[in-house]
C-alpha cells in the first residue's frame, strides 16, 4: 500500500507515501482504527495516532511516522496499511461521491 | 525599557528578530506557541534552546510563555475553510500575544515574518492578520530574503539550533491562502467563540525558564 518511506525535509519523522492515489473518510478511518490505536484527534482533513508511535494521517493517505527509527517507521506504516486495508474508510477515485450506499444521489 | 512580546517558533526567522531587537536595547518578553499534536516535542526543546542562547549572547534574562495551540488548531480545522487555516493560526498568535502583551506591560508584538517566505506571508495577508490586535507588530526582518537572514543566524550561532530536527506543523494546508479577505476571514471565524479559545488558552498558558530544560 506504502512504497516510499523516505525521510521528512526536518529528518524529524519519517514519510510514507502510498502506491496509489486514494482518499480517506476520516470518521470511518476514526472508527476503525480507534478500536486498534489510540485517535489522537480528528482535525477533519488530518486524523492524528497513536500506536508503536505517533501518527500523522492526511485524507490522501500519506502518513507522517513520529519517529527517529526508520525499522519502526516501516512497521508502523505496514500496521496502518493492514487496517485500512480491512476497513471501508478508503475512496479509490472513482469512488469519490463516497462510498455505496445503494442510494441514489441526485443533483439540484 | 521598551518592550515587546517576540514571537518564538524554533525556526530560523524569529530567533534573528527576536536577536535585532535586543541588540537595539528592547526587552523581550518570548512566547512559544506549542503546536502539538501537529509538530513535535521536539519543537519546544528547539524554541527553549534559542531563548536560552539569546539570554546568554545578550546577557539579558528573558521570560519565557509557552501556550498550548494546538486546541486552536483542531477548533479551526473541524469548522473553517481549509486554505484559510495560516491566517485563523497567525490572528489567533496575535490575539493572544496582545492579552500578553497587556499583562506585561509591552507595546508590540515582534515576528520573525519576512515577505514571500512562505505562501502565506504577503502583504495582504500580513494585512488581514493586522486587523484583529491594537498594537504595532514589528517585523525587522520584513525585507530581507532568506540567505541575509541566515547570514545573521550564523553569526548569531542561531542558526544550528533552529535546523535541528523538529517536525513541521502537519496542518498546514496545501494552497493556503496568499490573498485573504478580511471579509472571507471574519465569516468563518464567526463560527466559532473565539473569545472562549482564547480564554482557554491563556488559562493553559505556562511560563517556562528555558535553563531548567
Amino acid at each position: 500500500m506504502y512504497s516510499i518511506l523516505k525521510p521528512c525535509k526536518t529528518t524529524a519523522a519519517f514519510e510514507a507515501i502510498p502506491k496509489e492515489h486514494f482518499s480517506l473518510d476520516f470518521d470511518r478511518c476514526e472508527e476503525s482504527l480507534g478500536k486498534v490505536c489510540t485517535i489522537i484527534t480528528n482535525a477533519r482533513f488530518l486524523l492524528i495516532v497513536h500506536d508503536k508511535c505517533e501518527v500523522s494521517i492526511h485524507n490522501d493517505g500519506r502518513l507522517i511516522l513520529k519517529t527517529d527509527s526508520e525499522n519502526l517507521a516501516a512497521e508502523q506504516a505496514a500496521r496502518i496499511a493492514g487496517w485500512l486495508e480491512g476497513s471501508s474508510a478508503i475512496r479509490k477515485p472513482r469512488d469519490r461521491r463516497g462510498p455505496a450506499t445503494g442510494i441514489l444521489r441526485t443533483g439540484k | 525599557m521598551a518592550k515587546l512580546v517576540s514571537l518564538i517558533s524554533g525556526g530560523i526567522d524569529s530567533p534573528v528578530a527576536a536577536y535585532l531587537m535586543l541588540h537595539q536595547g528592547v526587552e523581550i518578553i518570548a512566547v512559544h506557541m506549542d503546536n502539538r499534536p501537529f509538530t513535535d516535542e521536539k519543537n519546544l526543546h528547539k524554541a527553549m534552546n534559542l531563548i536560552r542562547h539569546l539570554q546568554h549572547l545578550t546577557q539579558r534574562p528573558i521570560k519565557t510563555y509557552v501556550v498550548p495551540h494546538g486546541p486552536n488548531h483542531i477548533a479551526f480545522a473541524r469548522n473553517c475553510e481549509r486554505h484559510l487555516h495560516c491566517l485563523f493560526c497567525r490572528r489567533m498568535m496575535y490575539r493572544i500575544a496582545e492579552r500578553i502583551a497587556e499583562k506585561e506591560g509591552a507595546v508590540g508584538i515582534l515576528t520573525g515574518e519576512s515577505l514571500g517566505q512562505v505562501a502565506s506571508q504577503t502583504l495582504q495577508n500580513l494585512m488581514v492578520e493586522n486587523l484583529v490586535i491594537r498594537i504595532p507588530v514589528v517585523r525587522p526582518l520584513i525585507g530581507m530574503d532568506k540567505v541575509e537572514i541566515i547570514d545573521i543566524a550564523r553569526r548569531i550561532g542561531t542558526y544550528e539550533i533552529s535546523t535541528l530536527p523538529g517536525l513541521c506543523c502537519t496542518i498546514v494546508p496545501k494552497k493556503p491562502a496568499t490573498a485573504a479577505r478580511a471579509g472571507d476571514i471574519l465569516g468563518e471565524e464567526q463560527k466559532l467563540d473565539l473569545r472562549v479559545l482564547i480564554e482557554k488558552s491563556l488559562e493553559g498558558m505556562y511560563v517556562l525558564d528555558p535553563e531548567a530544560l
